[in-house]
Parts: structure tokens; C-alpha cells; sequence
């Protein structure tokens, strides 16, 4: 059946019954909402008949319109037209690609989905195919990322949400992938409790595959120390206060030179007794050479009283990078 | 040392047309051959291992010359870089190679000899000038030097240039063709060092210190002027006891008073490389130190930590010799002042004390 033929298709009155709740093998939907749609069909009925075709075990499968099938079930309908594949001749991977096509033309996938449909195009083609030839159409950078997308597919549901819906980034997934399912759950799971933004998901999992080489000590057993539990039961924090304490409690351990540093810096600093709104800075990470001095006022008069405390201020030659010796 | 055996050949399309290609193919034990057209080809070659054993003869299209890009806020020797070929036989741990992944295998620039000319151009040009040209950025310089012929074609090149030099940088002890080439005058060859416990666990597929500094003292014997680069220097267990050996030998071995230049150069790399070298070299401990973004982005140990290494490697490489040309890679001036005591403040200071250790060191 060529493509004229099969929109020509007579539609036959089907029994929604007969499908899953799931996608099954040509649909490639998650993570979505059919609200918009129910208003839609409300407002001016189905406007495209879904396609569908009957499987090994008797029952249909839908190769374009799951969505639709979903929003008419929720609206408690019974039975819907639909256009009938079975007989089209169509070979499993043209099913894919035909709601590939139907859906691409429309929308961009979410990352689920596109892992979703590589691991079902990669049970017809192979990747070398899928490299050549759908890289670029489902918006793919690199090899790398074809292998990171399938990984996701390996997910529970609720951390396909999170990744379906842009709390967790395919970075993140990316520096997952070599872990063993339980780390990544453990991890994936800590990022959702804490809400970690991207950069913050991206410093947690850095820290925590530092710390746990230069340790020796798994993942999960980091995860499972004392401290960590606590932090998670503290009550005198909100979530964005315990992400930054967690981070800074890892920094500190995978950096403790720096660190110690930094504290020692703001301790003398601190120890100069400054006016108020008068403050001094090392460079990131002290690589620089500069200190910078910042001061906040109300008007000129306010700036030289601040300069002249200042000028007086005593200890100021002990401002310097805290590593070195005093001279 | 042992470099692992070319199984295959991949001929771009226009590379036949130069001579040699023919050479190399003769000088291979009949690989396989393929030949494509580079627009419509695929890579194949797989992410951990880089495909080594495969080599592409390219007829380079892009520049052959360029200066060392140096890098933002650091002092850089001002040298540059001569682009023979890219990837290398060695499999260093550390190696920034790694980040170009999706150009696997080694490849070879056979329109080198043709483009000689444009080089020798520039060179000729600028008599006031003084050219410090390397190989040894994205290829060990000696690493193919068996099936390139490398170091024969371009010491032929630069002899009689009296305003250049070559220098050759590598790993490896393979100095067969530079012991057989007549043309050493305007050659520098130097070796990249390291303490043996970085050579045993990250430095995959070079040979040991030793091998390499009785390599140095061979060429140094047959009048070869030599260098050696301790970078990148890496901090671990017994790191001081461990960068001793290496100066050890090379009291053994080497004539100080004939060596043009030693520089130091702490491990930095750039963000992306991190997550790469975990994946191909998952039992490697040279990432567990204290590094920082620098002021070019890339990472590099905390300062201090760094200052710390240089001071060390001062006061001994001092003890050995006190004119070996010490200079310090891709660093700041306050880094020079307190890890080497003085500075040549800027990339300018650098290249023209750089450039008389050439005047003094290599005959006109």
C-alpha cells in the first residue's frame, strides 16, 4: 500500500478496548498532557482519524495517534474510527517511521522519547543506519549521545519524568552512564529530592565520582554515610538550603586544601573588622593575582569616612594569599 | 620499543598523487587498503581505542604552520607548530588527543614535502627572525618516524636554514632514522619525561625513563642537541622521590652543559577531557588532585600546588646544573617568580630567551 492509498483508507469503527495503555511498539509519546487536546476534540471533534494495526495476539496496536486514543479514553468514549494497517503490507519499521514522520512534523521529542525511539528502531536497523540517517533529523550531537539517550529508557518512571519534563539533563544522564543501576538510581533520586539545578546535578556527580575513586568507596556507600542521611532529615533546612550545604559539605571533602584555604582567607578578612559595606576578594580559586576591594556607599562623604577607617584599619598588611608565609 | 602494527591503510582521495604515500605503502608489511573520498566517509573507529592500528594518509588541505596558541593569561614559549600528522601510537592517559574522538586513527599529512616550500618561504622571509618550529603537538615527533621518514625529510629542510631550528619532541627511543640522517646541525631533539611511577600506569605503550634518556644520550653523543620537557608533571605518592629518578638518570647519562632547554609544565586539560579520560582509563589516580579552573578555562592544580612542584624541580635540576635553560610551560608571571624565581613576564620575554638558548646552542 503507497502512501496515497493509505490515506484513502476506509476507517472502520474500533472498540477502544482493545488497546493497551501503552505505547506499544510505533509510538513514541511520554511524559505529555492531554488536556489541550481534550478541549480540542470537545471543541470541534477528532479532526484525524488514527492509524492502527492488529498484532500477533489479536489485539491493535496504534502506529499514529496515541495520543489521540488517550485523550478519547479519558473522555469515556467507547468506540472511534480508525484507519485499518493491517493489510497495508507495511513492514514493522515502516510502522515505526510512519509515526516517527506523523509526530516530527509537529513537535520535537523530549529526550524519553527520543531514547524510546532508538531503542526501537535499533531492533530493525543498525546504529551505523541510525547514525547516518536519523542523527540529525531527531536532533542527536553525537554518537555519544545515541548510547547516553537509550540509557534512559533503562529508568523507573519517575525518573523519566524528571527527564521527560527538563528537571535532569541529558548531561547528567551522560555521566551517569557508566555506573551500575543502583549508584544511578541512588544519585537520580538525591537530584530529585534536592532539586538540584543543572549545574549543581552536574558539581554533585563530579564530586561524588572524585571522591569515590580517591576513596575507594562506592557510590552508594558515600550515599549511605551518616552525614549525608542526616542532612536529609534536617528540618531547620529548606530543599535549596540542603543542596548547597550537601555541595559544599562534598567540596570541601574533595578539595580540602583549597578549602582550608578559602576559610583560612575569609577568617582574616573577617578579623580586620571593616566598616560595614567594605569588603575584600581573592580571585577564583586564587589564580589570579589580585585581590579586589569592594566598597559600599551612600555618598562622598560616607566614602571618605569608609577610606579613612579603612586607611587606619590594622592587620592590613596581612592581607595576602593564605598559603604563604608571613613576612 | 614496540609500536603496535599498522593492520590497515585508509587512502584519501588525492593522497595517491603524492609520493609518499607510495613510500609509506612500501615501507609497510601489505596492510589493508582502502580508499575514500573523506566527504562521504563514515568513521568507524571505536571510542576506547581510538583506532591505532589503522593510518590515514591525508592530503592536508588546512595550514601546515602556526604559531602555539598559547593560552590566556599564561606565558607560552612562542613557538611553532609544524602539522605533519595528527593522533599519535602512544596511549597516554593524560593525553588531550582523547577529546578528538571523532577523528580516530592515526593520520599522516603526505603533502608535507610539497608544502616545504611555502615554509621555507616564510622562514627566508624574516632572516631577523628566529623560528622555533616543533612537530610534537598532536604527534609524538618519532612515534611513526619509521613508516613517515619524518625526521629525514625535515632535518634536510632545515639544514642550512641558520634562522631556524626543528625540534622534534617524543616519548619513544626511536632514533634510528636521526642517527642515519647526515643533517643534525639545526635539530633539536627532546624528550618528554615523567617519574617512573606516571611512565608504568598512565604513559601506555612508551618506553621507560631510562630507555628514553639513553635514546637522549645517544643523539646527544652524535651531536644532536638535546631538551627535555617534564610535563606534564603529575602530583602523587612519593611524586618528589619519583621526578628524582629521572634527574638521577640523566646525571648518569647526559652532559648538562649540551642541553638547550628543560621545561616544566604541571597537568592541565581542558573541562571536557575529564569525563573522557574516566571512561578510557578508569584505574587512573591523576585526576584525584586539587584542580581548578584557570584563567583560560582549563584546569589546572591550585596554584600553590603548583608552585610547590616547580620550586622542588628548580633546586634539584640547580643542584645538577645550573644552565639548563629551566623554563616553565603555559604559566603565569607570579608562578615564574616564586616557582623559578624571575620571570620573563610576558610570551615576548619567553620566546627571546628561548631564542638565544638557540643562538648559543645550535651552530650556525
Amino acid at each position: 500500500m503507497g502512501i496515497k492509498m493509505i490515506s484513502n483508507g476506509i476507517p472502520i469503527l474500533v472498540n477502544l478496548e482493545e488497546f493497551d495503555e501503552a505505547p506499544g511498539p510505533n509510538c513514541m509519546s511520554f511524559g505529555f498532557g492531554i488536556k489541550t487536546l481534550i478541549n480540542s476534540i470537545e471543541a470541534v471533534g477528532l479532526i484525524n482519524t488514527p492509524f492502527v494495526t492488529r498484532n500477533r495476539e489479536g489485539r491493535l496496536d496504534i502506529v499514529a495517534g496515541y495520543r489521540r486514543i488517550m485523550a478519547l479514553k479519558a473522555m469515556k468514549y467507547d468506540r472511534i474510527n480508525c484507519i485499518d494497517l493491517s493489510d497495508s503490507g507495511l513492514s514493522a519499521l515502516e510502522k515505526l517511521l510512519f509515526n516517527l514522520y506523523d509526530n516530527i512534523s509537529i513537535r520535537r521529542f523530549n529526550e524519553v522519547e527520543k531514547g524510546m525511539i532508538l531503542k526501537r528502531m535499533m531492533l530493525y536497523i543498525s546504529k551505523e543506519n541510525i547514525e547516518m540517517h536519523y542523527m540529525q533529523l531527531l536532533g542527536i550531537k553525537n554518537r555519544r549521545e545515541i548510547d547516553i539517550l537509550m540509557k534512559i529508557d533503562e529508568f523507573n518512571e519517575t525518573i523519566k519524568k524528571s527527564i521527560a519534563d527538563g528537571a535532569i539533563s541529558t548531561n547528567t544522564i551522560g555521566l551517569l552512564y557508566d555506573f551500575d543501576n543502583r549508584s544511578s538510581s541512588f544519585i537520580l533520586k538525591c537530584i530529585s529530592d534536592l532539586r538540584l539545578n543543572f549545574n549543581q546535578q552536574l558539581k554533585y556527580i563530579d564530586y561524588l565520582i572524585d571522591i569515590s575513586i580517591k576513596e575507594g568507596k562506592s557510590i552508594t556507600d558515600i550515599m549511605d554515610e551518616d552525614w549525608f542521611l542526616e542532612l536529609l532529615k534536617d528540618e531547620d533546612l529548606n530543599t535549596p538550603q540542603k543542596a548547597r550545604k550537601m555541595l559544599n559539605l562534598l567540596r570541601v571533602r574533595r578539595f580540602p586544601f583549597l578549602t582550608n584555604n578559602e576559610k583560612e582567607f575569609d577568617k582574616r578578612i573577617k578579623g580586620l573588622r571593616f566598616p560595614v559595606g567594605v569588603s575584600i576578594k581573592h580571585s577564583p580559586f586564587f589564580e589570579g593575582q589580585d585581590f579586589r576591594l569592594e566598597i559600599v556607599f551612600k555618598d562622598g562623604k560616607e566614602l571618605k569616612e569608609k577610606i579613612d577607617t579603612l586607611a587606619q584599619a590594622e592587620g592590613l598588611n596581612g592581607i595576602r594569599d593564605p598559603w604563604r608565609e608571613d613576612s | 620499543m614496540k609500536i603496535a602494527p599498522i593492520n590497515k591503510i585508509i587512502i584519501e582521495k588525492g593522497a595517491d598523487e603524492y609520493e609518499q604515500t607510495s613510500a609509506i605503502l612500501k615501507r609497510l608489511d601489505e596492510p589493508l587498503v582502502e580508499r575514500i573520498s573523506p566527504d562521504r566517509y563514515r568513521e568507524k573507529g571505536e571510542f576506547m581505542d581510538m583506532d591505532k592500528n589503522t593510518l590515514r594518509l591525508i592530503p592536508f588541505k588546512g595550514e601546515f604552520i602556526k604559531p602555539c596558541p598559547g593560552t590566556k593569561g599564561y606565558i607560552c614559549c612562542g613557538y611553532l607548530i609544524l602539522h605533519v600528522g595528527m593522533n599519535c601510537p602512544l596511549d597516554c592517559s593524560y593525553c588531550i588527543l582523547q577529546a578528538y574522538f571523532n577523528q580516530p586513527s592515526l593520520r599522516v599529512f603526505v603533502n608535507l614535502e610539497d608544502e616545504l616550500n611555502h615554509i621555507g618561504h616564510i622562514i627566508d622571509s624574516h632572516p631577523e627572525r628566529i623560528f622555533r618550529i616543533g612537530t610534537g603537538e598532536l604527534i609524538d615527533s618519532l612515534a611513526l618516524d619509521h613508516i613517515t621518514g619524518w625526521s629525514n625529510t625535515l632535518s634536510s629542510f632545515f639544514k642550512g636554514r641558520g634562522n631556524a631550528v626543528l625540534e622534534l619532541k617524543t616519548k619513544t627511543d626511536l632514533i634510528g632514522g636521526l642517527l642515519s640522517s647526515p643533517y643534525r646541525e639545526r635539530v633539536i631533539v627532546s624528550w618528554s619525561l615523567n617519574s617512573p611511577y606516571i611512565v608504568s600506569r598512565e604513559e601506555h605503550g612508551a618506553p621507560s625513563v631510562e630507555k628514553r634518556i639513553r635514546a637522549a644520550k645517544e643523539c646527544q653523543e652524535e651531536g644532536y642537541v638535546i631538551g627535555f620537557h617534564f610535563d606534564p608533571l603529575l602530583r602523587h605518592t612519593n611524586g618528589k622521590e619519583g621526578y628524582l629518578r629521572p634527574l638521577e638518570m640523566m646525571d648518569k647519562y647526559i652532559d648538562p652543559k649540551r642541553i638547550i632547554w628543560i621545561s616544566l609544565g604541571c597537568l592541565r586539560y581542558i573541562p571536557v577531557l575529564k569525563s573522557i579520560i574516566r571512561r578510557r582509563h578508569p584505574r587512573t589516580d591523576i585526576l584525584d588532585g586539587e584542580f581548578i579552573p584557570g584563567l583560560d578555562g582549563k584546569m589546572r592544580y591550585f596554584k600553590p600546588l603548583r608552585i610547590e612542584v616547580y620550586s622542588f624541580l628548580r633546586e634539584q635540576i640547580e643542584k645538577w646544573a645550573s644552565d639548563t635553560g629551566l623554563y616553565l610551560c603555559m604559566e603565569s608571571n607570579e608562578v615564574w617568580m616564586e616557582g623559578l624565581g624571575w620571570s620573563p613576564e610576558n610570551t615576548g620575554g619567553l620566546s627571546s630567551f628561548l631564542d638565544k638558548r638557540v643562538q648559543k646552542f645550535v651552530e650556525n
